[in-house]
């Protein structure tokens, strides 16, 4: 429980950074709603204009902001981006600052086990996501019905804000796995931006190709918001996929960090 | 009882050496020595003995169980203090201390206070704050307010003004009187000469000798200062047991293992200033083993 605490005391600033300012991103985004619903058509003509492959990459494909929905649906995009990059974030740096802080010496000689130590650390970054979701869903929840004139669909809305959740677990266990296999990690950022933007790329890319295959690659495939709007459910195989390679992830991070060497100062 | 024993144990680091073939043991109670030079070694005989590196071959014991199956069990009565400390930055000390604390059975956090009352260590300043001797005592407080049962100390007291050295080292030999056994790292031979009953000396991987440190001084080995009038006749000084000779201008040194009166006799009708025959420190008895392997 003490490691527990301790990674909680430590990230709680940082916490709540994000989460207001994932909550901001899709206020200010929600905020332009109704000048942009009142000039819908002309809205709608300006994105139809754009070459397909364009709009695709933009998210703006079969979107339809006539209801607020799908105008969220578009935020969502950028939501996840953001989300993905704090959940890497977390998910790099909460092993990789016992050694880049150089204080492993005092972790790891304590009567504790690394496969304690890594639990511990790995619960502490599930903890923070939950928390960001259960706070990203509140506020989206209350602003939505705030700017919504119309009632909208609840199914559809919770399966759009729950991609975030799902797309965090993703990256924080990457960002766990990744981080075990470098040496030493400087800063944390670079590498988190690099490998969501490279899998956001991907997922664009895919868009536009539409390449079965392809899709396996980018978890934003996974939960892409234009199909899941479109079947109201969550693709079955990808979940699986989701779920086999998380827990892989979190398995070899155990394996390879429970073994590996801490480099002396 | 041995309260470490250390079996032919080799960690490469790829294909890098770290240690090879170490063995030695620590006996129950004793203050322990581990000396050489930088990258010698000894922070890899122990950071292997705390599982923080896993070894390539060989094995440890501490208390009787093996470092690495056991670590964690074993841990609970080791007190730890690395040569360069670093802590959380953002907290303050008494959060870091009662940490660390919290991670060990019966600790009396009264002992944190205590401690830092001897080190004079301010409990509510944050860490980023300190300087880097008072890190340093913010080191020694974790590493002993648990009572361990033994303590290990790695370069302890680089960034220790000399008065607070003092006081450590009293720390420490209390704790030892109270029963701790103590292995003390450290490439300074003097503090190790005031602390321990016996060394292992290590050199480029390998232990090079283990001995008592009153052995090591017995070995008659005499440290001769020969300051000359008139001319210098080296030649009346090859015989064996000489070694380390070194001359400048008319002074000649050497240090001497043997019979003292070949020394004497040598000098028959030589005509002196001065002479000097003094107990060589551990330095030069220590320069001439590491000379003996090159």
């Amino acid at each position: 429980m003490n490691i527990l605490t301790q990674e909680l005391k430590m990230e709680w600033k940082s916490l709540v950074v994000w989460c207001i300012s994932l909550i901001s991103v899709l206020l200010f985004f929600m905020l332009m709603y109704p000048s942009i619903s009142a000039q819908m058509a002309d809205f709608q003509k300006v994105f139809n204009s754009f070459p397909i492959e364009f709009q695709r990459a933009l998210g703006v494909e079969n979107l339809n902001i006539g209801n607020v929905l799908g105008y969220y649906t578009f935020t969502m995009t950028y939501i996840l981006l953001a989300g993905a990059v704090q959940a890497m974030n977390l998910g790099v740096s909460v092993l990789s600052s016992e050694v880049r802080d150089k204080t492993g010496d005092f972790l790891f000689v304590k009567p504790v086990s690394r496969r304690r130590i890594i639990s511990m650390k790995m619960l502490a970054v599930f903890i923070q996501i939950v928390i960001t979701n259960a706070a990203f869903f509140i506020a989206s929840w209350l602003i939505l019905t705030m700017i919504s004139s119309t009632s909208f669909d609840t199914n559809l809305f919770i399966l759009l804000t729950g991609t975030l959740f799902f797309i965090q677990i993703f990256f924080a266990s990457f960002g766990f796995f990744i981080s075990v296999f470098l040496r030493r990690i400087k800063t944390v950022l670079p590498i988190s931006m690099g490998v969501v933007f490279l899998f956001y790329i991907i997922f664009l890319l895919n868009e536009t190709l539409k390449d079965v295959k392809l899709g396996y690659i980018s978890p934003f495939d996974y939960f892409a918001l234009s199909a899941i709007s479109k079947n109201m459910s969550y693709d079955s195989v990808y979940l699986v996929l989701w779920t086999f390679l998380v827990f892989l992830f979190v398995y070899l991070t155990f394996h390879v960090f429970g073994k590996k060497d801490l480099p002396s100062i | 009882m041995n309260v470490i024993e250390i079996n032919h144990l080799t960690k490469y680091y790829g294909k890098h050496r770290g240690i090879e073939d170490v063995s030695f043991s620590v006996a129950d109670g004793e203050i322990f020595g581990f000396i050489g030079p930088n990258g010698s070694g000894k922070s890899t005989t122990i950071r292997t003995l705390l599982s923080l590196i896993y070894p390539t071959s060989g094995t440890a014991t501490i208390f009787g169980k093996d470092c690495i199956k056991y670590g964690k069990e074993i841990r609970q009565h080791i007190g730890y203090l690395p040569s360069e400390v670093f802590y959380y930055e953002n907290m303050k000390v008494i959060d870091v201390l009662k940490y660390s604390a919290s991670f060990y059975e019966h600790v009396n956090l009264r002992r944190i206070e205590t401690l830092a009352g001897t080190l004079d260590l301010d409990l509510h300043k944050r860490i980023d704050d300190l300087s880097y001797g008072n890190k340093k005592k913010v080191g020694i407080v974790q590493g002993l307010l648990h009572e361990p049962k033994l303590i290990i100390l790695d370069e302890p007291t680089s960034g220790l003004d000399p008065l607070m050295q003092q006081k450590f080292f009293e720390l420490i030999q209390n704790e030892n009187k109270k029963g701790a056994t103590v292995l003390f790292s450290s490439h300074i031979l003097t503090e190790v000469q005031k602390m321990c009953a016996r060394v292992a000396i290590i050199k480029d991987g390998t232990i090079i000798k283990v001995e008592n440190i009153h052995n090591l001084r017995e070995n008659n080995y005499k440290k001769f200062t020969l300051e000359f009038k008139g001319p210098l006749n080296l030649s009346c000084f090859k015989f064996d047991g000489i070694t380390n000779m070194s001359q400048d201008e008319k002074t000649l040194h050497f240090l001497f293992r043997g019979d003292i009166n070949k020394v004497i006799s040598s000098l028959q009708g030589q005509v002196l200033q001065n002479m000097l025959v003094e107990e060589p420190t551990l330095e030069e008895i220590f320069i001439h083993y590491y000379q003996k392997e090159d």
